[in-house]
Parts: C-alpha cells; structure tokens; sequence
C-alpha cells in the first residue's frame, strides 16, 4: 500500500510539472496569424482557451505513459505477471464524472459563449432559438450593419457588389470599425468565401444567400498580410486553390476617398 | 497459374458484363432513336460488370448452380496458395485476402500523397497540372478511406474474430466471400475513372460539382456503392456471428475487447452505410437522369447532400477506430501482463460512441449555410463524445499503471496509438468548437487532425495488431530488431509530417489546393520532407514481412504466452480452427491470477490459458 502512494505521489508530480509547462507556453502562445477583425478575437480567444483547459489533459495522458515506460517496464520474455489487484470501483466512477464535467465546461465555454459572441448575440437568445425561430431568415433582415456587401462566387472569381455604393469590385475594401454584412452566393456551385485574418468563412451556396457578420478592427492590405486575402475553402474544381481575391481595410477617410475614386471611374 | 483461373474467368466475365450492360444497350437504345447519356451507360456497364465478375469469381459456382439443380462440382480443399486467389468460405483465407488487398492499396494511396507532397513542396506548380493534383487528391482520398473501413474489421476482423470467441468460422461464409470479392471491382473502378477523365470533387462528392464533373465521377460513385454493400454485408455477418457463434461459455462479459469493438463499429456500418449510398445514387440519378435534387441550374438544393453524406460519414469514422480501440487496448493488455482495466466501463464507452457518432454529423457543415438553430446542439453532442471517449484512455493508461510492460513492437506501437491519437482527440475539440472551427474549417488543421486519427490512430493500432497476430497468422516470428526501428522510424516521421499541419492550417492553408501563398513555402517544404521520410519507413516493414514470412523461426502455438482463445490453437490455426469446440471458463485476460483460466481447449498443438 505504501509502494502504490509512493507510485502515485511520483505520477502525481509528473503531471504537476508536465501541465505547469504546458500552461507557461500556452500562454506565451504568439502563433496567430495576423488578426483584422472583432471576429478574429473572439477566435483566438477560444483557441487559447482550448488550448489551456487541454494542457492538464494531456499533460496526465503523457505524464502516465512516460512514467510506465519508465518505471513499469520489466525484464523478463515475457515479464512475470504483476499479481492481480482489484479495481477500486470508485476509480472509473470519478474519471467518469470529472471527464463529463470538463466536456460540460467546454461545452459552455468557449463552445456556446463563444458561439453567441461570434454571431453578437446574448447567450440566453442563442440558445431560444429553435427550428421554429427562423434565425437565418431573421439574420438576413438584421438592420446593425453599416455597409452591406454582396459577394458572388463563380468558378473561379470573387466579385463583390456594395449596392449602397453602387459599386461592383474585384477587390474587398472595408472601412475599420464598421460592422458589414456579406450576403454570399454562388451563380454555380458551392465555394466558401474566406478571409484568414478574419477567422470566419460561410459557403457561397447556389439558390441560396447566405450571411455573415465581420467588423474589421484594423487597417492593412493584402500586400502586406497575406492572410488578409479572400481565398476559396471548399474544393470546386480545376481553379479551386487559385480562387482568391486582394482585400484591404482602410481607415473611414480612406475609405470613402476609394469609394469617390471608384465612383468616379465609373 | 491454375491458381488464376477463377480470377481470368471473372475478369473475362465482367468484361463481357460491361459491355452488354453498358455499350450494347447503349447502342441498342440509341439505335431505337432514344437517348442513352454516357455517364448513364458507363452507370449501367459498371453494374453489370460487378455481376458479371461475381459470377465468374465463383458466385455461380458456389450459389447458383446448386440453387438451380445444376450438377455441382466438389468444392476444392486444398492449403495451397491457389486458395488465396478464389472464392473461398475460410474466414482466415477471406482475412488474409483483405490485408493483402487492402495493404496493398495503402500502399498505392500512399504513394498518391507522395505525388501530392511533391506537388505541395514549393509556391507554384512542379510536377502536376491543377486538374491533376485535384484527381489525385481525390483517388488518394477514397482509396484511404477505404482502407480505413475495411482493413480492420475485413482484415483483421475477419482473421482474430471467429478465432477469439472459439467459432469454428463466421455465421454466413458464403456472404463473407462476397464481402471481399465485392472489393476488386471497386478498385479496378476507382483507377479507372482515370480514363474517362477521373473525378476531381475529392472523397466527400459535394454537388453540384460532382454532378457537372467529367464522367470519371460515375465509376467513383458506383465503385463507392458497391463498397458500402460490401461494408453493410460484413456487418451483418460480424453481428451474428458474434451474437451466434460464442464458444459454450464465452457470456458477453468474457468477450476480449476486440471483439466488442468489431460488434460496435458493426453496428455502424449496418445501420449508417445506406445513407452513404442514396446521397451519392441521388448524385448519379441527378447526372443520368435529369432529376434535381442537387443541380444548381434546376433549383437544386445542395446544402442537404452535405447533411445526408455526414449522417454517414461521420459515424464512418467510428467505424474505422472502433476495432483500432480494441485492437489497441487488446495488445496494451497482454504486453502489460495485466487484465484490461476498467474493462466493462470500456466496452459501455464504444456503445456511447455508437449512440453519439448518429447524431454529431452537422459539425462538418458549421459553414454550409445550414439553419443557424444547428450550430449549438452539434457544438453540444460533438464534444460530449469525448467523455465516452475518455474510457478508451481510463482503460489503456489504467492498464498501463498497473502493469509490466514488455516493451515488444506490438506495444510499442500500441504506446505510439495512445500519443497520436491523444492529438488527434485534443485538436478534434478545436474542430467541434464553432467560434474556432469557423476560420480551421477545410483548412489543413482538419487534415493533420484526420491524420492523427486515422493514421495515427487507426493505422498505428493496425500496426500493434499486424505485429501481434503475425506469428498466429503466418505460423513465423518476425524479426523484433527491424520491428523496432520501424517503429521508430514511423512514430517520428508521422508526428514530424503532420504536426505541423495544425501551424499551417492556422496560419491560412486551406485543404485540396495544389498551390499557396508563398508565406506558406517553409511549412510546406518541412511536411514534403517528412513525408518522404515517413514513407520510406515502410520498406522496412515491408521488408521484415515478406523475408520473416519466407525465412524467419517458426512460431510455436503461443509465442506471446496470451491469454485469450486464439492463441490455445496451432500456428497458423487448422482449417476448422480447434480440434474440438473450447469450452470458456472465465474472464478473457487472466494475468497474475494463478488459479484462473479463460478456456479450456482439447488438445493438439496449443497451450492452455
């Protein structure tokens, strides 16, 4: 009894120490790609998150298989058999109830908090809705947005039209700070438009428009931030992976400064 | 060369099959002024090939004929390797049949992403056109997927399960045969459709592109049904047999944990393969027939195949890691000299799988466009999987504790399962997590996840299994040194290969692209590198197989000293498996209790346990 507390103290301090490493480099995480919208927050966020509330799992999965390696490997072809002790039924029991209550506080947070804050949305309205609720019907008429963009995929073009502009681009030129929203379609077949640097993407669906929300919350080009493109995320043939469009967020000034330039050329 | 005849004789009437069935009656048809598309008639001649090659094989021979009242031949017997070429009812004949089939085909798919790999290893094109990193991507796509479903249960499955619950064979040999012979025609098919154009939708077939691609399509889909009524006949088989055909004294609660987790991800495939199907026939019927239920030009709705498609295609996962669960925990056991931990909490752990696989499959479509009320209840049951899940791990890590690890390539690869697919469980939670699957959605975080899983997991659990069952299968020892290195060499390469799919994913890489952003070029280079490296690994395998197989020690009845019931007969076993029928007498893994036994079994050439 005395050797399996020592076994257990030592396996113990294992995971202590593996999680403890886990976490400091969890949180000195830097790897993002560059981030230009609201959205892109709300992601990374729950990504670190994740990647927090995993760090202690897999720090005792890996801490138990090193430690067996290490201290439970025997000699002998084949090792003589431990003799055989009973299951404490409580074991099973507690991993049972502690696993379901992490998977439930995942569930919880980022998974639905994070699901209301991305569509902007209070947590208690997420979870009212219901086949009956029409949310995508509803979301198409939401007034909050500042600008509305219509993209339209093809094989294998992005066009962008702002009809409050009057203007059809080739090019996604957002003002920072603004809420848009992109009413998407396909005149063929399913695409998915795409911007890295905002973390979000919808399907480009023919017969139907679908909608999604983005504030961007900084300025940049996609000469300089290559994730600040619109590039294609569902296969649709020959010109799939070349299927990408230049975007650009400009500060409000600059913005309309290209709308007037636009319109001008017209 | 007798030994190929059966093989010449389906091949010739398959040939024969296709053309009556698809450019005869196409002819005939268009000679009578009506209209016969040629995707309809590449639809119609691939059937009838199928039957055609069916009869040839041996179908005729083994049903028809005396169902007719035909004079029927005697069946031949024979230990030769002609039996391994024709249609035979010996499920360990059936099994080396799959493994063979099906490593040989992980060897093609693999060989295909290597195309890829070199394809990806720079910004800009190298070796391939972009149509042509599309169809290869889709061929090494299907062809994998194919191997994942059926090299564990028609494999392994086939081989260890009838042997480990003391059945002298499975419940329906004839079906069984017909499982595997089903197969060819799905590989001859899916190579092809190069032919006529190949396919470039990838393995998931979305409409409306898969209904406007060349016709190489067809034959894709076709090949894809046909497999899914091979998949849905070896589940049943599987059910029953292990329902049915239970040694006297093998309860339920004495079954080893491989054979639950065959039950299981049988279970799946009966009940879920037949989504799969009327998905991609409402493709076909869409294509040959005119009809639109997914056509963008005739107001089809495609966003519902991508529901249909996942209603399968997820529990088809399961499907695969089930028996790879089993197979795992079944070598983690015997190599830790100690029961199975957690044993029923375990077997309660593939049912919560099973139940939860059905009703997870939106979490591929966060992105489709599909009502926004789906998000936060596949959010839900998505992750609450991960808590039946978190058995397997009680069980192998609670085995793992308690026991003496002797540390042979079998748990080696079994200790490598346990690592990749811990990945693959960690990164599958950031999948199922809407506010970040929004942006890793088809980016190469999915691919290096799916690797994880399913190379990582599946595979190298179908490694610890290959290296386990090799003396029993082959009756020869394999040799522990090569064994090791491949280990290593593959543990390695694969985490080298595929970790940093998850970088590149986040960073904007989407999937099936044949080109990238430049920023992407260091990335890229590393992942071709190691997957060079990671293939060439397998020689060694290939290797120590083929040579240990020839020339390696023979293996005597129980070279590991293992408990359960496979291991108390000869090496390789009988044709009717044991000398007598055994008689079970207690639980399947008895290490360190002196007094206990799980079978006994009549002597000849086995040990008791």
């Amino acid at each position: 009894m005395h050797a399996a507390a020592m076994r257990g103290g030592v396996l113990a301090l294992w995971w202590a120490v593996l999680t403890a490493v886990l976490l400091a480099l969890v949180l000195r995480f830097e790897g993002f790609p560059p981030a230009a919208a609201r959205e892109a927050g709300v992601a990374d966020h729950a990504f670190r998150l994740l990647m927090l509330m995993a760090s202690p799992v897999f720090a005792l999965v890996v801490a138990v298989l090193v430690y067996s390696v290490v201290s439970c490997r025997s000699q002998g072809d084949p090792p003589e058999p431990p003799p055989y002790l009973p299951e404490h039924p409580a074991v099973p029991r507690v991993w049972f109830a502690a696993t379901a209550a992490l998977a439930a506080y995942v569930i919880y947070n980022p998974g639905l908090v994070g699901l209301a804050e991305m569509r902007e949305v209070p947590l208690r309205a997420l979870l009212a809705s219901s086949p009956a609720s029409r949310v995508r019907l509803a979301s198409l008429a939401d007034p909050d947005a500042d600008l509305v963009v219509r993209v339209r995929a093809s094989r294998w073009l992005w066009q962008f039209d702002y009809p409050q502009q009057g203007l059809t681009t080739r090019e996604l030129v957002l003002p920072v700070g603004r809420r848009v929203r992109f009413e998407v379609t396909s005149v063929d077949i399913v695409h998915s438009f795409w911007v890295p640097a905002f973390r979000t993407k919808i399907d480009a669906v023919p017969n139907l428009t679908t909608v999604l929300h983005v504030t961007p919350t900084r300025t940049g080009s996609f000469q300089d931030t290559v994730a600040l493109r619109v590039q294609c995320a569902e296969l649709c043939g020959v010109g799939h992976g070349i299927m990408a469009a230049p975007g650009r967020v400009l500060d409000p000034e600059g913005f309309e400064a290209w709308v007037a330039a636009e319109q001008a050329r017209r | 060369m007798r030994a190929l005849v059966p093989m010449a004789k389906g091949l010739v009437y398959g040939l024969v099959g296709y053309v009556l069935g698809g450019p005869l009656l196409a002819a005939v048809v268009r000679a009578a002024g009506g209209g016969f598309p040629f995707d309809l008639e590449l639809a119609t001649g691939s059937f009838a090939g199928t039957v055609g090659w069916l009869a040839g094989v041996g179908v005729w021979e083994a049903w028809a004929r005396g169902w007719f009242g035909l004079p029927v031949r005697p069946w031949p017997h024979d230990d030769g390797v002609a039996r391994y070429f024709r249609f035979t009812t010996d499920h360990k004949v059936i099994g080396m049949q799959y493994l063979v089939t099906f490593l040989g085909l992980f060897f093609l798919g693999g060989a295909l992403a290597l195309l890829m790999r070199w394809e990806l290893m720079h910004p800009g094109m190298q070796l391939l056109t972009l149509n042509g990193y599309n169809q290869v991507m889709s061929l090494h796509g299907i062809i994998m997927i194919a191997v994942a479903v059926a090299i564990f249960l028609g494999g392994l499955g086939n081989y260890c399960v009838p042997l480990m619950i003391g059945a002298p064979d499975m419940a329906f040999p004839r079906v069984n045969a017909l499982s595997y012979w089903l197969t060819p025609p799905v590989a001859v098919m899916l190579l092809a459709s190069l032919l006529v154009g190949g396919w470039d939708s990838g393995w998931t077939v979305y409409p409306p592109l898969s209904a406007v691609n060349p016709p190489g399509q067809v034959l894709m889909i076709v090949a894809v049904v046909i497999f899914g009524l091979s998949s849905i006949l070896g589940g049943i088989n599987f059910l029953v047999t292990i329902a049915r055909l239970r040694a006297p004294g093998m309860t339920w609660g004495r079954l080893p944990v491989f054979v639950w987790s065959v039950f299981a991800a049988s279970l799946l495939s009966f009940v879920f393969t037949q989504y799969l199907a009327a998905s991609l026939l409402m493709v076909l019927l869409d294509r040959v027939a005119g009809m639109s239920y997914f056509h963008f030009a005739r107001g089809g709705t495609p966003v519902v195949y991508q529901q249909l498609f996942w209603f399968y295609s997820h529990p088809a996962v399961y499907i695969m890691i089930l028996p790879a669960f089993g197979a795992a925990l079944e070598v983690l056991t015997h190599f830790a000299r100690t029961p199975l931990y957690a044993y029923r909490w375990v077997v309660g752990g593939f049912f919560g799988i099973v139940g939860l696989s059905g009703i997870v499959w939106a979490h591929h479509n966060f992105t489709s466009g599909m009502p926004g009320w789906m998000h936060a209840p596949m959010l839900v049951t998505t992750e609450a999987i991960s808590v039946p899940t978190g058995l397997v791990f009680l069980s192998a890590l609670g085995t793992l504790v308690r026991g003496r690890l002797w540390l042979r390539t079998p748990m080696l690869f079994a200790l490598g399962w346990v690592w990749n697919f811990l990945g693959g469980g960690v990164t599958g939670i950031f999948n199922a997590d809407v506010a970040t699957d929004l942006h890793l959605h088809d980016t190469y975080f999915v691919v290096g996840h799916f690797h994880y899983t399913i190379m990582g997991g599946e595979i190298f659990a179908l490694f610890a299994a290959l290296y386990y069952w090799y003396p029993k299968i082959t009756g020869r020892l394999y040799d522990e040194r090569l064994g090791r290195v491949h280990f290593w060499w593959t543990f390695l390469a694969f985490n080298a290969t595929f970790f940093p799919m998850f970088w590149a994913g986040l960073h904007g890489m989407n999937r099936r692209i044949a080109d990238y952003p430049a920023a992407l070029g260091g990335v890229n280079l590393w992942t071709s590198v190691a997957a060079f490296v990671l293939a060439a690994g397998f020689l060694v395998f290939l290797y120590n197989f083929v040579a240990s197989w020839v020339r390696g020690p023979r293996a005597e009845a129980n070279p590991w000293q293992a408990s359960t019931l496979e291991w108390q007969t000869s090496s390789p076993p009988p044709v009717e498996n044991f000398p007598a029928l055994p008689v079970v007498v207690g639980a399947p893994y008895v290490y360190g209790m002196p007094a206990a036994r799980h079978a006994v079994v009549a002597a000849a050439g086995g040990s008791e346990g």
